[in-house]
């Protein structure tokens, strides 16, 4: 008999009715208007690669010692490096890092020893060329320059 | 004999996929059909084979890590767990008891991720357009988390081999603690939401039925087989990563079908609630990172070292060869021998009720064609 | 850490069914296996599901060793529900051989063992539908063999089908 009157008077349909009309109002709207609010990012986030250099005198952080390139499992590191016969030191000549093959996991960020290479909170790498995604030395020391949204 | 008319031509063959929207991935399903009958259906797949096994045999046993996330990537860091599991196994060495409490934890919110995806998809396919966007708005909470802990949401490669890479971060227990308080309300909105509902009970009460001898023949399991009424779970059979301190019920149904599979599953959300709670409220100081070398090399032999995945039993057969990189890895991938049985459930059955069932296995087709 | 031997009840009654057709029986890192002769393989399986309640197949797979003259090693999973107890089966079978299908035992066997045939190239008799189940039907070589490396493809079935040069 109560079956039947849940049935007759939908009852179980108003009470799914009743949680969707409990969100309607604009308080609880989730969404995030993107280009023109920037998006929470997460302290830790895995981003775009970039290479510190030392703020005061503008010399790389990079010793050259490859282990990034060792740790990485796509391989697209390569670290050039010659040694400087004044001081006996390694030094870094050129980096390439190919962000098309990258997937963000952080082991080259992991690996490094001196904090030089880290992956970065921003988020906006994509690129108009394929060739655009392999980045040198330059690109990862200044980051990337995404065009701005003007709203 | 006479002539074959239009009226004797019982069986029609139809196409499903691979570009249709219910599998959620590419997967084809060749259904023969006799009017709305459904005769049999026949898989194809491998439309997302990308070779992780193989890639697993030309790589360290670390850099391996970050590609078993990309096979179930709605459940990435079980993935993650089942693998450092299998290779702790080899190296015969254990995570610190702070690493196992943090493991679980994300563990368990990675379940309830992984759920609230089943959830809202299925709901879709059947109809229900309201609940997805529900169970969307719970889950950026959980991957909130994640991205907070380990800065990725969906790949997450959070944990490493011999235990963590990260430490917690500040107010990571306020607000793991904050989404267990709001999310058990949440999953009553959904209980509103669709179990009372006739359209939803109409399409998934006694479609697909799976009997618990015929689970165990096929090698279903996870909710499934639970579904079944076979109260089996990997975390209190075998337990594994401390799963033995946390108290748990394991969620059963009676009949087997659609709909018990989608009541069981909603009460493992729950469960994974209590978990948190208890896991969150005891995770013991100490380091999160075990006696590890920095090459791997672990002893020769092999180890199949399984956990309780949300799709099923997630399994890692590893055998190594002294070197640094394994010599071979083998994923007993749940969705792959869940979906074994789609022919199964669907014979019989109505063309309709394809989509209900294909839904309710929660397949994920990274991780069935690996 | 070496594997110790397995011996239990189990092991007693399946040495007193089976006699010298199984040629090991170990433990290592806790977990039992059992290195059986391959016809033996079917029969085994299926007398632990009868006899002993191992009604539950997790997993067919294959590992090569080409160096050796019986290459692959075929192994299978069990677990009983009543037990919670895991074994695994271990036998070696040279390139070429067919051993028999167990799907008459256990039905998951069906794509477990297309999946083995499809990456090793092992053939199984008496299998309802012994074809490739992850790659193409008409794909060239076995991708998880030794010798195939990582970055082949079959180019004729790229060039064929896909109408590019390359998917490299």
């Amino acid at each position: 008999m109560r079956k039947f009157f849940r049935t007759v008077f939908l009852v179980d349909l108003l009470k799914g009715l009743r949680v969707t009309f409990r969100y309607q109002h604009p308080k609880h709207i989730c969404t995030e208007q993107y280009p023109a609010q920037r998006p929470r990012i997460g302290e830790r986030y895995r981003g775009a690669p970039r290479l510190n250099t030392n703020p005061e005198t503008g010399e790389t952080l990079c010793i050259a010692c490859n282990l990034c390139a060792l740790a990485c499992p796509e391989n697209l590191i390569v670290v050039g490096s010659e040694r400087n016969e004044q001081t006996r030191r390694k030094e870094l000549t050129t980096f390439t890092y190919d962000t098309s093959r990258c997937m963000f996991c952080g082991l080259c960020e992991d690996a490094c020893p001196v904090d030089a290479l880290e992956l970065t909170q921003d988020f906006e790498i994509a690129t108009y060329s394929r060739e655009g995604q392999i980045w040198d030395r330059q690109m990862l020391e200044e980051g990337p320059k995404p065009t701005p949204y003007e709203c | 004999m006479a002539e074959a008319t239009f009226l004797d031509s019982t069986e029609l063959v139809l196409n499903m996929g691979p570009q249709h929207p219910s599998p959620h991935g590419v997967r084809r399903v060749i259904l023969k059909l006799d009017g709305e009958k459904v005769l049999g259906a026949d898989c194809v797949i491998g439309y997302l084979h990308r070779g992780v096994e193989k890639i697993g045999e030309n790589r360290t046993y670390q850099q391996f890590t970050p590609y078993v996330d990309r096979m179930d990537y709605v459940a990435a860091v079980s993935n993650g767990l089942g693998y450092c599991l299998a290779v702790e196994k080899l190296l015969n060495i254990e995570a610190p008891p702070r690493a196992q409490a943090v493991r679980v934890i994300l563990t368990e919110l990675n379940r309830i991720a992984s759920h609230l995806v089943w959830l809202g998809t299925h709901a879709l396919d059947i109809g229900a357009l309201t609940p997805v966007f529900y169970c969307f708005r719970e889950r950026e909470e959980v991957l909130t988390v994640f991205e907070n802990y380990c800065g990725a949401r969906l790949t997450t490669h959070a944990f490493r081999i011999g235990g963590l890479q990260y430490e917690l971060y500040d107010g990571f227990e306020e607000q793991v603690k904050a989404f267990c308080d709001m999310f058990l309300a949440k999953v009553d909105e959904y209980e509103e939401l669709l179990t009372g509902n006739r359209i939803w009970i109409g399409r998934l009460k006694g479609v697909g039925i799976l009997t618990a001898e015929e689970c165990k023949a096929y090698g279903v399991t996870g909710p499934l087989l639970r579904a079944a009424g076979v109260k089996w779970d990997i975390r209190k059979a075998q337990p594994y990563s401390g799963y033995d301190q946390y108290e748990f019920d394991i969620p059963t149904g009676e009949n087997g079908d659609t709909f018990d599979r989608y009541k069981v599953r909603l009460e493992e959300m729950r469960q994974s609630v209590r978990i948190i709670r208890q896991a969150v409220d005891r995770i013991p100081e100490g380091p999160i990172m075990g006696k590890v070398p920095k090459v791997i090399k672990p002893p020769v032999g092999e180890a199949y070292v399984s956990i309780e995945a949300p799709k099923g039993e997630l399994g890692y057969f590893v055998v190594s060869d002294g070197s640094p990189q394994p010599y071979r890895v083998r994923v007993r991938p749940p969705s792959f021998i869940n979906l074994q049985a789609v022919d199964k459930m669907v014979r019989g059955g109505l063309v309709a009720d394809v989509v209900a069932v294909i839904g309710t296995i929660d397949i994920v087709l990274g991780e069935v064609d690996r | 850490m070496a594997s110790v031997p397995w011996e239990d009840e189990l092991t007693k009654r399946l040495q007193d069914q089976f006699g010298d057709r199984i040629l090991e029986f170990s433990t290592y890192l806790g977990q039992n296996f059992l290195v059986a002769r391959p016809e033996a393989v079917i029969p085994i399986i299926e007398h632990l599901k009868l006899e002993a309640g191992f009604d539950y197949l997790v997993d067919v797979t294959a590992v090569d060793y080409p160096q050796r003259p019986e290459r692959f090693d075929l192994v299978y999973i069990l677990y009983s529900f009543s037990r919670n107890e895991r074994v695994r089966i271990k036998t070696r079978i040279a390139e070429g051989a067919t051993p028999p299908s167990a799907t008459g035992v256990h039905l998951t066997a069906n794509w477990l063992e297309r999946e083995v045939y499809d990456m090793f190239g092992i053939r199984f008799a008496g299998h309802p539908n012994m074809q490739r189940i992850l790659l193409p039907e008409e794909w060239q070589g076995h991708p998880l063999r030794k010798d195939y490396p990582i970055t082949r493809q079959d180019d004729r079935w790229v060039q064929e089908n896909l109408g590019i040069e390359s998917a490299q």
